[in-house]
């Protein structure tokens, strides 16, 4: 079984991007993981799936709205994409934990989008706004690959 | 590290992902044998969530202020029901204050534990961080997370879902669990009642700095419970007040270099809130297992040590696991779920213990319901300003330390306190600056 999990903050500027896309995916009937702030959630919901897409937006350095598809295969998710900021535990070590545990869907793949705003009340980058359609795209693509 | 005017000068800085620049921050600089500067800035106060609610109806404050906090909604939604309940004049009934109180226990049990184990034990114990410990003790790891997962599963059967729970409203839940869906939480948190006692003993056996603070203590206070969802705020230099009494003896102050607020308490200065407090406070209230495993672990009445912070969270937890199981024990379904508020024109005030400490809240709203006035204190930025002692206090004792270990105490300093963002973790970026 194959499924997404969205990381991030309706109200945290271009951190919103993942709740969006999880808005759009389960609208066309994606199965999507349900963790919020706190993606330990995940480590009993994702471990017996044979892929997790995990959206989350990215701050990198690219330019703003740019979509990233990380494949890290067996090895760690890089850590040099800002992935999950506010997060408590992030969605990096969690996923690096599922796997010393045997608790990791069997392959993650990241579609990151690169963000530029996000302070708390900040209104979504145009730029990401205009790729919400090409990442839920690519997601459904992963999915059903 | 230079020697200037013939002393030594260093500066230790923390910054956090880029992203979220300007959110938190630590800055600490030395000159020879004197702590010269710390800043410390970690949380955003919550003012775009009150500018949110302005406009909007009274009922709506429990949904909207949940999403402040991932970690923590429950305490979010309990404030401001309370105050919203408090300008309705509505009292709930014993049974559903009782289900607020037990979905708060799942709360306290997923937070310290996510805390204590994932992000605070591999301090101690000379690990980068959770990942690491679990290769080597994946039993404790897999404990922890078990743990965790019971007080998920309080917020799922009573809250509605774990995350941003639904079922809980002003004026009571829409809907109450039948007995037989807490009954069959009993095992699991018989199971998870014992685990905490084996955890406490096990955080109890760790390392501690010696470093001590003469903390002035804020927390709740109510009569025969260990404060949760209700009570007075109190002080151990002697402040006993009504929460809506709060404002005339705190301020919080801008503090111009960054966007934080300064918690005072007038008359005494810096505060401490949270599980110390909660403990020095009212540890007689604890249930018998909990005194006795903090008796045990050799607590005593009052813990001064903000590195042992990690017995005590552990202590609340045994309470925590302790107390739901008693509130299914004497659970009686309520007749009705919920009180329906009428609104009257007025100012409510809330105040329960999240876990990392008091989360205050204070609403006004016109007749017909709508909020024309939100303010909400949370915790960390009420121990903003002890953080930043006690680094202070930490560097002092710690100059024999290389920059790299020093850093570290600084972080773990701050870790003691369980501070609402990512600085808790290890996925902070050091960099110290030598001039």
């Amino acid at each position: 079984m194959r499924a997404a999990a969205c990381l991030g903050s309706r109200y945290r500027g271009d951190d919103a991007v993942g709740p969006l896309v999880a808005d759009r995916l389960r609208a066309a009937g994606a199965t999507v993981l349900d963790c919020d702030d706190e993606p330990t959630r995940l480590l009993d919901a994702w471990a017996d799936l044979d892929l997790v897409v995990i959206v989350d937006a990215v701050s990198s350095g690219a330019a703003t709205g740019t979509v990233h598809r990380i494949d890290p295969g067996e090895g760690p998710l890089p850590r040099d994409l800002g992935l999950a900021s506010t997060h408590a535990f992030s969605v990096t070590d969690t996923l690096e934990l599922g796997r010393a545990l045997g608790r990791a869907p069997r392959r993650a793949i990241v579609i990151g989008v690169e963000g530029a705003a996000f302070g708390m009340g900040d209104p979504v980058t145009p730029a990401v706004e205009a790729a919400l359609d090409g990442v839920v795209e690519a997601v459904l693509a992963e999915l059903e690959a | 590290m230079s020697e200037l005017d013939g002393e030594t000068t260093r500066e230790i800085r923390t910054d956090y992902l880029a992203r979220v620049e300007g959110e938190g921050a630590m800055f600490v600089r030395v000159r020879g044998d004197e702590v010269e500067e710390v800043q410390f800035k970690i949380f955003e106060p919550p003012r775009f969530f009150e500018a949110l609610l302005r406009g909007r109806q009274f009922t709506e404050a429990p949904d909207i202020t949940a999403r402040i906090c991932g970690i923590c909604p429950i305490a979010y939604i309990a404030s401001s029901c309370n105050a919203m309940e408090a300008v309705c004049g509505v009292d709930l009934p014993e049974q559903v204050r009782l289900l607020r109180r037990l979905v708060y226990c799942g709360e306290w049990i997923e937070s310290h534990v996510l805390h204590t184990a994932m992000l605070h034990a591999p301090d101690f114990l000379g690990y980068h961080g959770a990942v690491e410990m679990a290769r080597d003790r994946r039993d404790l790891v897999e404990m922890a997370l078990r743990l965790k997962k019971a007080g998920n599963t309080i917020m799922d059967v009573v809250g509605g879902r774990a995350v941003h729970p639904v079922n809980l409203r002003v004026g009571g839940m829409y809907r109450a669990p039948s007995r037989s869906q807490l009954a069959a939480l009993v095992p699991e948190l018989e199971w998870a009642r014992d685990a905490a006692v084996e955890f406490t003993r096990w955080v109890a056996g760790f390392e501690f700095p010696d470093f001590e603070q003469d903390y002035t203590f804020v927390a709740l206070r109510e009569p025969g419970e260990y404060p949760i969802e209700r009570g007075r705020i109190v002080s151990s230099t002697g402040l006993d007040i009504d929460v809506s009494e709060y404002e005339q003896h705190f301020t919080e102050t801008h503090v111009e270099r960054s966007n934080a607020l300064h918690s005072t308490l007038t008359g005494v200065g810096n505060y401490l809130v949270g599980p110390l407090a909660r403990y020095a406070l009212n540890s007689a209230e604890l249930s018998p297992l909990a005194r006795e495993i903090a008796a045990e672990v050799g607590l005593g009445d009052v813990v001064r040590n903000p590195f042992r912070s990690i017995v005590v969270r552990a202590v609340e937890t045994v309470y925590a696991a302790d107390e739901a199981l008693r509130i299914i024990a004497q659970y009686d379904p309520p007749e009705r779920s919920f009180i329906e508020a009428v609104p009257h024109a007025g100012i409510g005030y809330g105040c329960t213990e999240a876990p990392r400490g008091i989360c205050w809240h204070r609403y006004e709203i016109d007749a017909a319901g709508t909020i024309s006035d939100a303010k909400i204190v949370p915790p960390t930025s009420q121990n903003q300003l002890t953080i930043e002692k006690d680094l202070t206090g930490v560097v002092e004792q710690s100059l024999h330390l290389t920059d790299a270990e020093l850093s570290h105490r600084c972080e773990q300093t701050i870790r003691n306190y369980d501070p609402c963002i990512s600085c808790a973790t290890h996925f902070l970026k050091l960099e110290v600056e030598r001039t």
